[in-house]
């Protein structure tokens, strides 16, 4: 049948491109994510002046149709090459592209914002519109988010689309589990298709202490009532064969868990959130607080200011630096997690996998493509979103031991988001500093997968339907009453 | 007459198991384009007829499994002989996928963010079928890969890198070599020159045997051309720039490089027509095509339409019809769209169809500011070409310290004016 492409990697056509545009997709990052141009084995080497021509002929400015951000390698490269490179030779930098000049929309196509909401939402991540969503389905439909860029920005639009009930306290185990159920509803309740996968996490456990960990948590999950099991290396290799069985001890399988695509669950909860009557502020950027006694009682943008009742702070890893234009210390420290995604094969990968102790995950996506992490223990606090060197020569050393013949794999594309470190690696939630100035911060790199479950029970609370365990164990204050436990089953 | 005369083929590779003649070393794509096999692979979600399209590595529609190795680019891959290509997401094969049926059940495009989002159940159903219908080769022969781990990379030392060994790159380079320099030219390309390698003999180019001569003033002092060697990216991962190249082998290497200054004349990607039809196997870069012709004798088709305006595509049409192809030279093709399913048949534009076989697009291509962006280079959007182009100042510095540019990726240019403006880009980076 005629079709016109504008993408003929990922066969997009050039009536996409126009749809996007009229559903309000503007600039080329949020073009490129609703579509998926550029994003297939030639990474927008053919399209991106094409579309970006499309988009103006439409009405985009200049500033819309810049080329999305660079990101290496350059050509696809395989696994095993990269992994002669000796990854301690290179220290830690800030990384690539050095000062991205990112697409964006103008002030002046903007909506202009309200003078007032009852409630604003820092961050238009997966928390904060969450939040968003589930508040409007409570009634409290005067809701403004504010998003510093495009929807899908920061680490919503960057993590590897994990969903686990493997965790180590019954609270966690039970948001996660609450999460993998929405997760399961959510493109027939949210009308947008999220690609969720229960294809299960198998974390590899090569020591014998990682041995006895997994046979704890084991102990906990069954009591909880997951499908946890310990096993052991053939039974490892019947779920994945590939795997090099001299790397790990025994394993901890839970078939149940699953992977999701994560950019439409923002498209997902922003669209019925909007549909609802709050509104959705993108390239708004919070620059202050207006506070009386001890409230706050306005927003202050790059684009004017709103007054509220309630501010509610979900920025990821900008959390800290928005919490202390209020004037509020938070303990968090964002930190720079970096990613990969190879080129698409036929399904081969069912379970994400992740090595306990080096911190490598990887798992395959609906498209096919291999989606991976590993963090880096010299990595510093800050937000930096650069991609090195290093981390493809350690994913790819890691990898390849774990599984050999993805040295015949190739890396498409490198990215960084930030995890929003705590020192018990456990969130920040409720009042700090303020009564009406709220946190939602702190997930440490498994927000994505919480955001669905504590969204419900925030909305609940902060519409009187009962407050849950949660807002009194995980407060602010409480790094200043004494010693905390600490969560440590984090990936990456 | 796939061939011209002084080209014959030296060995035979296997494309599904049919046998095809090829020269050793010419890449994997010209062989079939000689056998009169455009179609080479499925598109990723229609499955539609594919074939090599830039012919130069830039684009992504001819990835082959050859040598039991996924993913791999047909015209990037050389052939030797009894080389095993086999096509990829397809049913049972690309030329006969009965999966083709998916482009005509959804004419009008595949909207995957609704599909079947109205039922548990039916959504479910498609996660997981669509989830075998995705993606493209399936894992690599464990035989394929090679037995040891590579030798590991170590930074070597060179004054200066240049990406890129056509007319801009080589000027620079020359420059750097007369100044004393170690230079280190890096092109992913199997030869050296760049869109040189055309053969096209316009006004003002320097010619190969010039390249040739750059190539030794480079070797001259202490300087290497590295070809097959594709530069990954120029991170920094402790302050100043680290390049790391990819060098095809065999052995594959990877090589890293911190050099005191870059010249990135990395040219341009090839641009596909934005016409009705126009990712049909036949439609190709006619650079692409051209290097093909020159190199490897490569006729292309009985009857070619060569799009674009100016010296370039009067040149290239000139060259295929000295080859004995029938040629019509189009300025541009607003509203064309391409007839033929499994390989162009015609061109429908201003209500004429033209026969043909061969669309060569001859149209410029689309600055590759890739590497220079990740320094931190900026880049101007050229409203007359519609392509973003570096921002660069008369001397190619482009306000990164150390990064310089020319040629094609600071904008739209013939070869003599990028060879001109390489040499003054290394005559500033000396």
């Amino acid at each position: 049948m005629t079709k016109t492409f504008v993408c003929t990697c990922e066969d997009v056509l050039l009536d996409e491109v126009r749809r996007a545009f009229e559903a309000g997709n503007r600039d080329l990052e949020s073009v490129k994510r609703y579509t998926g141009l550029g994003t297939g084995p030639c990474q927008g080497k053919s399209c991106v002046a094409l579309v970006a021509r499309e988009l103006l002929r439409l009405g985009a400015t200049p500033a819309e149709v810049l080329p999305f951000t660079v990101r290496p390698p350059y050509r696809p490269v395989p696994l095993g090459a990269l992994a002669a490179i000796e990854p301690d030779d290179l220290p830690v930098d800030d990384g690539v592209p050095v000062h991205p000049a990112a697409a964006r929309t103008p002030a002046a196509e903007l909506a202009p914002l309200p003078a007032r909401a009852d409630v604003v939402i820092v961050g238009g991540g997966i928390m904060g519109l969450a939040l968003a969503y589930e508040l409007t389905r409570r009634g409290t439909k005067d809701v403004l988010v504010l998003e510093r860029a495009y929807l899908n920005a920061g680490a919503s639009g960057r993590n590897g689309g994990g969903v686990r009930a493997q965790w180590t306290t019954p609270t966690m185990i039970r948001l996660a589990r609450r999460s993998l159920e929405l997760c399961d509803r959510f493109a027939v309740d949210m009308g947008v298709n999220v690609w969720f996968r229960r294809g299960g996490y198998l974390f590899l456990a090569p020591t014998r202490e990682q041995v006895e960990r997994i046979e704890r948590n084991a102990e906990l999950h069954r009591q909880e009532g997951l499908r946890t099991r310990v096993i052991d290396r053939a039974q490892a290799l019947e779920v994945v064969p590939e795997l090099d069985p001299s790397r790990f001890l025994a394993a901890s399988y839970n078939p149940d868990d699953g992977v999701v695509f994560p950019w439409p669950f923002l498209w997902g909860y922003a669209g019925q959130a909007e549909a609802a009557g709050a509104r959705i502020a993108t390239f708004t950027k919070v620059t202050g607080f207006e506070t009386a006694d001890k409230r706050v009682t306005a927003v202050v943008t790059d684009r004017g200011r709103v007054a509220c009742d309630l501010v509610v702070v979900a920025a990821g890893a900008w959390s800290k630096e928005v919490a202390a234009l209020a004037g509020v210390a938070l303990p968090n420290r964002p930190t720079r997690h970096e990613i990969l995604v190879t080129e698409p094969m036929k399904p081969w990968l069912d379970p994400l996998v992740s090595v306990l102790g080096n911190g490598l995950y990887f798992s395959q996506s609906q498209r096919g493509e291999l989606v991976g992490g590993m963090g880096d223990p010299l990595e510093p606090e800050g937000v930096v979103q650069g991609s090195t060197l290093r981390f493809l020569a350690r994913f790819a050393r890691a990898a390849v031991d774990c599984i050999p013949v993805l040295a015949g794999t190739r890396v498409l594309r490198q990215w960084a988001g930030c995890y929003d470190v705590t020192p018990d690696n456990n969130p920040v939630l409720g009042p700090a500093g303020f009564e009406n100035f709220h946190q939602l911060s702190g997930f440490v790199g498994h927000g994505f997968m919480m955001a669905p479950a504590v969204a419900e029970l925030y909305a609940d609370w902060l519409t009187g339907r009962g407050k849950h365990e949660i807002f009194e164990q995980f407060t602010l204050d409480r790094f200043s009453r004494g010693p905390v436990a600490k969560e440590d089953f984090i990936i990456g | 007459m796939p061939r011209l005369p002084t080209f014959d083929p030296d060995c035979t590779i296997f494309l599904d198991g049919e046998a095809v003649p090829a020269r050793r070393g010419e890449p994997v794509a010209a062989a079939l384009l000689a056998h009169g096999r455009p179609l080479v692979s499925r598109s990723a979600k229609y499955h539609r007829p594919r074939g090599a399209f830039c012919l130069t590595g830039s684009c992504g529609s001819c990835l082959v499994r050859a040598g039991g190795l996924p993913n791999q680019r047909a015209c990037r891959t050389p052939c030797q002989d009894g080389l095993a290509v086999e096509t990829q997401n397809a049913l049972p094969t690309a030329q006969h996928d009965l999966l083709g049926a998916i482009d005509l059940v959804y004419p009008r495009g595949l909207d995957h963010h609704h599909l079947m989002t109205w039922n548990g159940l039916a959504n479910h159903a498609a996660v997981a079928f669509s989830r075998r219908l995705a993606g493209l080769g399936t894992l690599p022969d464990v035989g394929a890969l090679p037995a040891e781990g590579s030798a590991p990379a170590t930074e070597e030392r060179f004054d200066a890198l240049v990406v890129g060994a056509g007319p801009a790159g080589l000027a620079a380079a020359e420059a750097l070599a007369e100044a004393g320099r170690r230079v280190l030219v890096a092109d992913a390309e199997p030869a050296a020159g760049g869109r040189l390698r055309c053969r096209l003999g316009l006004p003002g180019e320097p010619d190969l045997a010039w390249a040739a001569r750059a190539v030794a003033k480079v070797t001259a002092a202490g300087g290497e051309v590295a070809l097959r060697t594709a530069v990954l990216g120029l991170w920094r991962d402790g302050g100043s720039p680290l390049a790391a190249l990819d060098a095809d082998g065999p052995p594959r290497r990877l090589r890293l490089v911190r050099p005191e200054r870059i010249v990135v004349a990395a040219g341009g990607h090839p641009q596909p027509p934005a016409i009705a039809d126009g990712d049909r196997p036949g439609v190709y870069g006619g650079r692409g095509l051209a290097v093909a012709l020159a190199e490897h004798g490569v006729v292309p088709g009985r009857r070619a339409v060569v799009l674009g305006e100016g010296a370039e595509p009067e040149a290239l049409a000139a060259r295929l019809a000295a080859a004995g192809v029938e040629v019509r030279q189009l300025p541009r093709a607003e509203g064309a769209r391409v007839l033929g399913r499994a390989r162009v048949r015609a061109l429908e534009v201003a209500g004429e169809r033209i026969p043909c076989d061969v669309v060569a697009i001859a149209t410029p291509p689309a600055p590759a500011t890739e590497l220079a962006r990740e320094l931190g280079a900026e880049i101007l959007l050229d409203a007359t070409a519609g392509v973003f182009a570096l921002r660069v100042a008369a001397d190619g510095r482009t306000g990164v310290d150390g990064l310089f540019a020319a040629g094609e990726v600071t904008g739209v240019m013939d070869g003599a004016r990028a060879a001109d403006s390489g040499r003054r880009a290394g005559e500033a980076a000396r």
